[in-house]
């Protein structure tokens, strides 16, 4: 599996809040598991996209400098289920800075208009340079945004 | 990618609690993107792997007769900054459980020093199962020899 859970990017405010979409295929692997002959989308894997998408925030909020690695779920909320085929609209805001390097988010996962997961987590900021080689990233967050540009 | 984030179960006790392990190794899908210049494990793993084992003791208490899935979590740390190589224990406790619903509480621990913990966390019931298979998977995942 590669562990990319945002496809798209499809709008997002520097600072603020993000929008992607994460589509569910019958091909993931981690749906032969979860569940056995009854694939679900894990909520887990929901919440790493959101996770993903805030990383992707506050990428191009710092002209990739940083990066989001979440330490902290306040709370999560799991709403019936996302299936394969279904494609998930996710959206991550900023809530408040909450300590020097830390910062809160809320972050929501839909399907059709119907809520699969609501969620509120925090996290550290750290250097992108850190993990990743930034130009790379940088290149692939034009891949996920190829959207917006037409 | 083999989505079990437990390597086996070392202690059930029905109705209360469950320990297990899961070793962490650098053969990990994930860590291919997760990430080029460092392996971490990614936070939401940790949460999987509480509410997987915490599952099965959901599972074992009702005698295989109903499916457990995790609906909330609630006050969940977790270190954003390990890398792989190193054995957690898991640790998972039931609140409360009745025929729709548990609620239970979980922690991991390495090298007896607390990594990660889950306040609260709530299951609903799936109650169209096939006990059997439940039973063979569990056998299967668990390493707990049947009849033991």
């Amino acid at each position: 599996m590669r562990y990319l859970l945002v496809d798209h990017i499809t709008g997002y405010e520097p600072g603020k809040s993000i929008r992607g979409i994460k589509n569910v295929a019958m091909s993931e692997d981690f749906l032969e598991f979860h569940f056995p002959k009854n694939p679900i989308m894990p909520g887990v894997m929901l919440l790493e996209a959101l996770t993903q998408l805030t990383g992707w925030l506050e990428a191009v909020s710092s002209g990739f400098q940083d990066w989001f690695l979440v330490s902290r779920v306040l709370k999560s909320n799991f709403y019936g289920f996302a299936f394969p085929g279904d494609q998930v609209e996710l959206e991550v805001e900023t809530l408040e800075q909450a300590g020097h390097d830390t910062k809160t988010y809320r972050g929501s996962g839909l399907v059709k208009g119907r809520k699969k997961i609501i969620a509120e987590f925090e996290g550290r900021v750290i250097p992108l340079e850190d993990i990743e080689d930034a130009e790379e990233q940088k290149k692939f967050f034009r891949v996920l945004t190829r959207e917006l540009k037409r | 990618m083999r989505f079990l984030y437990y390597d086996k179960i070392n202690n059930i006790d029905k109705g209360s609690s469950i320990t297990g392990i899961k070793t962490f190794t650098l053969s990990e899908e994930f860590f291919r993107r997760h990430f080029k210049k460092q392996a971490l494990v990614p936070g939401v793993i940790y949460i999987e792997a509480m509410a997987q084992l915490l599952g099965w003791l959901i599972i074992y208490s009702h005698d295989f007769k109903l499916s457990a899935v995790m609906s909330l979590v609630e006050g969940a740390a977790m270190p954003p900054d390990l890398r792989p190589g190193f054995t957690a224990e898991i640790h998972g406790e039931i609140i409360s459980t009745s025929r729709r619903d548990s609620l239970g509480r979980a922690w991991i621990t390495v090298e007896g020093e607390k990594v990660a913990s889950m306040d609260r966390i709530i299951y609903s019931h799936v109650q169209k199962v096939n006990s059997e298979d439940l039973l063979h998977l569990f056998y299967y995942y668990s390493g707990i020899r049947a009849g033991s």
